[in-house]
């Protein structure tokens, strides 16, 4: 009996004593892991799922070679692994120094975890420093903040617009033109249809591109619409937002996309195919130049200097605005955790990491677009590259007025579970719509 | 008259060096398991993003999970999952290991090549079915165009009603190895004389197989049984591959219910609350398993 109540004893105080340590619900206090440091001494950490590893290393190396005694420790994760991360280390105290992000929800999520990015800004660039920026970037990296609160919780380190690919070689090959108008999207398909490969490959199995091609539709149905109904100003139940559920409706039931487009995605599968020449059209966006990367070998030859795409908008569609609209956003931002032990030290690489040598590096492997204007690659591998870099970074990004984002991971959800609904028949467009407008007035 | 010392007995201490034995298995066990399931049933009660301070809302991630409609789905899915994996990977592999079973040419590689898809990775296994079953351009899509076999050409991921039964067709085809291989060892352990007997008692092979060979391997199925059960109610990779538990949520299982909750919409409590009704299931299904079937079902003791 003793030696039961001993044990018991012995357990219940262990039981006790862990849930004592931790308990569910409490906000962390977030205390930086790296060691301490002078202003560019020390040690930082670096966690994110952007840019790819191979070029972190590169900004990183190139970092710590022009700032002596410093050293960053990183580490690239695939987006969801990155998520359960970072979520982890902010409940257990070790937020890393630089963190990467995604403007609204995330950044809002982690927002008291962050340091204002502002006065560092400012220090390395100036007080005009949000001219070195797209606009975009600058009204997308508060998104979400609270009313009166103009911190900037995240800087961005890479931006881009969503529009459309074209396979150049099949289009010459069947004499097709890029489609302007909805119509002219609709016979180019029909001229294109009956070969080897999708006239308009839409890899619609993720949530994230089915949201980026509808607000893409939607802005041209009726620009900045969707945003004036998730403020709250317009209803999504508004004809001219149902009308931008019908036209995604009928990229399905026109057979505009390919079969089976809602059971695949867009990585790897879509890119892929596209890449290997199976799509003569994908709703991808500017990131696509990525593709071309000269440090890369044994290119497909439809990457090899992009000599075989060319970007265009979505249609116009009929009744809606003349001329297509640019959407867009942050692809990748970056934050500084407040509790850094090496503020200063944090604040210089990440601003090398956006402006500086570190994003040169970065830009060399056009992995996206640069946040910063008038940054551009030390070596094109061919002028038709140029031409698109040239067209993506000063014709459409300084004009991308409209959001790929919504604010709200809810609504992100909501618009995501909608459009998946109308595209397998489950919902009409008017449901869908009524759906979506139901989940907002859900949101907090 | 003589004096006598009386001595009392030393107290025992005989318990103490069992105790110190189980002491690390203890910690360990509280540490990685009753903590993380405190953590969670306390969580569920908040309205929590993980990061920052949450509400309490004590049981109010219930009431609104028992009106959710994707946890319903999520539900009826695992339960078409443990029916339809359980049984066809059960009768696959024990068909396969009485093949293999037999001195026939080549079966150790027979045996590696059935056995492969159990140690591939679910996320390359995913993407890979994910282009085979492609109509537009995947494998059966192509045979199907070729031979005019209409039915192979459908979106079978792509359409709510069916996209269930693909991932599990899929799941099927990767685990019925594991089954097979579990059959096999059982099969070794079957005493040779019993089936000499019954072969000098002309029993056909239908018999043997039916009435002696299937019963002897009762310890088997039911291990299979209840791996196969915990396996389904935890099924995350495979699903969010091939699926990510679309389309509409059509496909949705509780862990990829779970995951979403949790890192895509930031609410942790809900996620923990999924997390909860996801033990209490286990625990159930286990306990009822070892209720039914006893204890030693899974060492192929008798029932204890």
């Amino acid at each position: 009996m003793k030696r039961h109540k001993t044990f018991m004893a012995i357990a219940a105080a262990t039981a006790l004593s862990i849930t004592l340590a931790g308990c569910a619900g409490g906000a962390s206090k977030d205390e930086s892991d790296s060691g301490a440091g002078t202003g560019t001494t020390g040690e930082l950490t670096f966690r994110s799922w952007s840019p790819i590893e191979q070029t972190t290393k590169q900004m990183v190396d190139t970092f710590t070679a022009a700032n002596p005694g410093s050293k960053i420790d990183s580490t690239i994760f695939n987006y969801p692994e990155y998520l359960v991360d970072l979520q982890t280390r902010a409940s257990s105290n070790t937020m890393p120094d630089i963190i990467g992000l995604q403007p609204g929800a995330l950044t809002q999520q982690y927002r008291s975890n962050l340091m204002p990015l502002q006065d560092c800004a400012a220090k390395t660039w100036g007080a005009d420093w949000q001219s070195k920026f797209y606009p975009i970037g600058i009204d997308q990296a508060r998104l979400g903040n609270p009313e009166g609160d103009e911190n900037f919780y995240s800087l961005p380190l890479l931006v881009q617009t969503v529009n459309l690919w074209a396979n150049t070689k099949i289009f010459e090959e069947k004499g097709a033109s890029i489609p302007k108008t909805w119509d002219e999207l609709k016979s180019t398909v029909d001229q294109l249809k009956g070969g080897e490969y999708a006239p308009f490959m839409l890899p619609a199995k993720d949530s994230w591109l089915r949201n980026v091609v509808f607000l893409q539709i939607a802005n041209n149905v009726a620009p900045g619409l969707p945003y004036e109904a998730e403020a709250g100003t317009k209803s999504w139940a508004d004809p001219k937002l149902v009308e931008a559920f019908t036209y995604w409706q009928k990229l399905f039931t026109e057979k505009i996309a390919q079969d089976g487009a809602i059971g695949l995605d867009a990585y790897p599968s879509g890119a892929n195919q596209f890449e290997a020449g199976n799509a003569a059209m994908i709703p991808l966006g500017a990131w696509w130049i990525q593709q071309s990367d000269p440090s890369k070998t044994g290119l497909p030859p439809l990457s090899e200097g992009m000599s075989g795409y060319q970007p265009f908008l979505f249609p116009t569609i009929p009744g809606g605005a003349s001329e297509s609209q640019f959407v867009g956003g942050i692809d990748v931002a970056l934050g500084i955790s407040k509790n850094t032990k090496n503020p200063d030290l944090a604040c210089k690489a990440l601003t090398d990491f956006i402006a500086g040598a570190g994003a040169q590096k970065l830009i060399n492997t056009f992995n996206d677009l640069p946040a910063v204007t008038g940054l551009n690659p030390e070596k094109f591998t061919s002028d038709k590259q140029k031409q698109i870099w040239n067209t993506l970074t000063t014709e459409w990004m300084p004009n991308v007025k409209y959001s790929r984002y919504l604010k709200s991971p809810e609504m992100d959800t909501a618009l995501g579970d909608a459009l998946s609904a109308v595209a397998t028949g489950q919902l009409t467009p008017q449901a869908a719509a009524d759906k979506v407008q139901a989940a907002q007035q859900k949101v907090k | 008259m003589t004096s006598a010392t009386i001595t009392r007995p030393k107290p025992r201490r005989d318990w103490l060096p069992g105790t110190l034995f189980l002491l690390p298995t203890f910690v360990l066990f509280a540490l990685f398991v009753v903590y993380p399931i405190i953590y969670n049933v306390q969580a569920s009660t908040l309205d929590w993003d993980g990061v920052n301070i949450g509400e309490f809302v004590g049981l109010g991630n219930y009431t609104e999970l028992l009106k959710d409609p994707i946890f319903v789905t999520t539900l009826k899915n695992s339960g078409w999952w443990i029916l339809l994996t359980i049984v066809p990977q059960a009768l696959i592999g024990f068909f396969l290991a009485l093949l293999l079973n037999e001195k026939i040419r080549g079966r150790s590689i027979y045996r590696a090549i059935f056995f492969v898809p159990a140690v591939l990775s679910p996320v390359v296994v995913g993407i890979v079915w994910q282009r085979m079953l492609d109509p537009f351009n995947g494998v059966f899509a192509k045979i199907g165009r070729a031979t005019g076999l209409e039915f192979l050409t459908k979106g079978y991921l792509a359409d709510p009603k069916t996209a269930i039964f693909a991932a599990i067709v899929v799941n099927v085809w990767m685990w019925t190895g594991f089954s097979m291989l579990f059959y096999l060892a059982g099969l070794q352990l079957i005493d040779d004389s019993v089936l000499q007997a019954a072969k000098i008692d002309g029993a056909s092979t239908w018999k043997t197989v039916t009435a002696i060979i299937w019963p002897l391997l009762k310890s088997t199925h039911l291990s299979l049984l209840l791996l196969g059960i915990i396996g389904s109610l935890k099924t995350f990779e495979l699903v969010y591959v091939l699926t990510e538990g679309g389309p509409n949520h059509a496909s949705e299982m509780l862990p990829t219910y779970t995951f979403k909750q949790a890192f895509q919409l930031q609410s942790v409590g809900y996620a923990s609350t999924i997390s909860v009704v996801l033990l209490v299931i286990a625990v159930v299904s286990s306990l009822s398993m070892v209720r039914a079937f006893g204890s030693g079902f899974l060492t192929g003791d008798d029932k204890k």
